[in-house]
């Protein structure tokens, strides 16, 4: 599903060039599910970033659903993210103004999906997550679970290759915590791939494969 | 989803508007409420008979000094008889001499223009008793008392109750008796038509003037009317020959009269009024230019508040084509339904001046359709800089705000 060889990735600060990461190699497959963890600054946002096509790499080569990344324009990086990406963030990411069938259909508005289509295919999805009760709500009508939730419905929606999580539970109590950890854990078992980008251990520790990293390399299993 | 985000905005998105409309109203007035004086203007010189000519006592210089019209005295009443018996194209043949004078009648007076005039007035200046009759040959050469006035006269003088044709009045204290009611011929311009009586031109000459009759009678202008507009070439030749060789002139420099027609008079008004209409219309376009920089100015904020919108959509898939349209779209409806408020309040305003200035109510098409380009123009202008800021976000920085 996706092959990283050698990603490294570095920013220029006036005539510095600041290291992110220093040639990364990963390897995940279909159905896995893997979580990246890592200190404040050791650059695992910046490889999910670059995992999630919102950034390009500064050299090595990237694979995902068997297409190289690493020369396409934004344009075609917007395609990728949108029919194969699914991303879940720490602050949930929803249009405040928004209800929740709204904010899932989003993603199809820009996938092109015929206008009939795209309530149903949104409803589904925020079955599949348990809200098929709070379609019209707005994101300030819903508890913070209940709003990773819909992100998450709207991470599902266009049926993605992955679905990428940066720290998804960050921002939620530990009752609730659990509550979205246990629908990852659902998605996994429906063999959707997710990769969760987190610093806390007993999250990492929910998911089969733990990639840590560390000053812009992957810590080696011990 | 423009609509939604303009629609959460209310105030600021009207008042954004305001800018539109103003810009647009006063275009669309402006140029309804030229084009509706100039009509007026037009068809009041119109009226007065695109046929005729004027002939005007005085030399357009003396000496390199311009001098009013009619301010010397060079034209005679013989001089108008000659144009009636020698030019051949001439129809009509009307001579006029003018003057202020005061009327009185009972306990009412009135200050008006009082015309000393022919028998061909009526038929040279298309004009007509409504009521009573106009004087007749006999009253002309006798110098009569007697006096038709026009239907502002009759206003300022005269009750409602009383028919005035039959009463006398006082012209400079002298009595004379009224005959006839002339019809309302309306203003052209802040010239009153129908603040004015005619006496005969004879009794004009002896008893206002007190010219003694061996000097002659001398005039204002003669009025020249031609079998129809295509004669009015020949008649001006035919009438400056015989007044140069009435008047001993050599060479035009000389000319002691003017002719003038109301065509040309016409043409050179139209061409001044169009220019002036143009003018307005360039002014009123800097408000339109004032408002596409609001439109601008609050785009370009509405990026900057909805940054993390734009990254969400962003990682969600949008291209820069989409974020593009999107802003842009959100600044041609605010501009486009700024104009068509715009458009229908420069229609009232012209209703309400068309009414007020009393003259027709002309809305063109053109317009219209120049208010409606021109607004989605400027909504289009004014959102490319904001639009074009707003696609070009980096999804990454752009998450990360707030």
């Amino acid at each position: 599903m996706i092959t990283m060889e050698n990603i490294t990735k570095h920013y220029q600060l006036g005539e510095m060039e600041v290291p992110i990461l220093n040639g990364i190699d990963v390897q995940i497959d279909a159905g896995e599910y893997v979580s990246i963890m890592g200190a404040s600054g050791s650059g695992k946002s910046t490889l999910m970033n670059i995992m999630g096509c919102l950034d390009r790499a500064s050299s090595g080569t990237y694979h995902l659903a068997g297409r190289e990344l690493t020369t396409l324009n934004p344009d075609e990086l917007a395609y990728i993210r949108n029919q194969h990406i699914g991303f879940v963030f720490q602050q949930f990411n929803l249009l405040p103004r928004a209800t929740a069938l709204e904010n899932v259909m989003l993603p199809m508005v820009y996938a092109g999906v015929p206008k009939a289509e795209r309530p149903l295919r949104a409803a589904a999805a925020l079955t599949r997550v348990g809200l098929g009760d709070r379609l019209s709500n707005r994101p300030s009508q819903l508890s913070g679970g209940q709003q990773q939730r819909v992100a998450i419905a709207r991470a599902l929606v266009n049926q993605p290759a992955i679905l990428l999580a940066d720290e998804p539970t960050g921002a939620l109590d530990t009752h609730t915590s659990h509550e979205v950890m246990a629908l990852f854990n659902e998605l996994h078992e429906q063999d959707i791939t997710v990769v969760i980008i987190t610093h806390e251990p007993d999250i990492a520790a929910q998911t089969q494969r733990n990639i840590r990293i560390q000053d812009g390399l992957i810590v080696p299993h011990e | 989803m423009a609509v939604e985000a303009l629609w959460s905005n209310k105030l600021r998105s009207s008042l954004t508007m305001l800018g539109i409309i103003i810009g647009i109203g006063s275009v669309i007035s402006l140029t309804s409420i030229g084009q509706g004086i100039q009509k007026s203007t037009e068809d009041s010189i119109r009226a007065l008979g695109t046929d005729v000519l004027q002939v005007m006592a005085g030399s357009a210089e003396s000496g390199g000094i311009s001098q009013g019209q009619g301010s010397v005295t060079t034209l005679t009443w013989e001089d108008a008889q000659a144009i009636a018996q020698q030019a051949p194209s001439a129809t009509i043949v009307s001579a006029y001499l003018q003057r202020a004078a005061q009327l009185v009648y009972g306990e009412n007076n009135t200050s008006t223009t009082v015309y000393g005039t022919d028998l061909s007035y009526p038929d040279a200046r298309n004009t007509f008793p409504q009521q009573g009759r106009f004087f007749t040959q006999e009253e002309l050469d006798t110098s009569a008392a007697v006096v038709v006035i026009a239907p502002t006269v009759q206003k300022n003088l005269f009750p409602d109750s009383v028919n005035p044709v039959g009463e006398s009045l006082r012209i400079q204290g002298e009595i004379y008796d009224v005959i006839g009611v002339m019809e309302a011929k309306g203003s052209q311009g802040p010239l009153d038509r129908d603040d004015v009586v005619y006496i005969p031109l004879t009794s004009m000459s002896a008893r206002l003037i007190g010219n003694n009759a061996l000097m002659g009678i001398s005039v204002n202008g003669i009025y020249v009317k031609g079998e129809d507009e295509s004669q009015l070439d020949a008649v001006t030749f035919q009438v400056e020959n015989i007044l140069r060789l009435r008047h001993d002139i050599e060479t035009p420099e000389d000319d002691d009269f003017r002719v003038t027609n109301q065509a040309d008079i016409l043409e050179t008004l139209s061409t001044v009024l169009d220019l002036l209409t143009l003018l307005i219309v360039a002014i009123a376009s800097i408000s339109l230019v004032v408002g596409g920089i609001g439109i601008a100015n609050i785009m370009l904020v509405s990026v900057v508040e909805r940054t993390r919108e734009i990254g969400i959509r962003k990682a969600l898939g949008a291209t820069e084509r989409d974020i593009l349209s999107q802003f842009l779209t959100e600044s041609v409806v605010v501009s486009v339904v700024g104009g068509c408020i715009g458009i229908v309040v420069g229609v009232g305003v012209t209703y309400v001046a068309a009414i007020a200035l009393s003259f027709p109510f002309v809305i063109s098409g053109s317009a219209i359709a120049i208010g409606v380009g021109l607004s989605t123009s400027v909504g289009l202008v004014a959102g490319v800089i904001p639009a074009r800021n707003a696609a070009r976000l980096d999804p990454i920085i752009a998450l990360r705000s707030d």
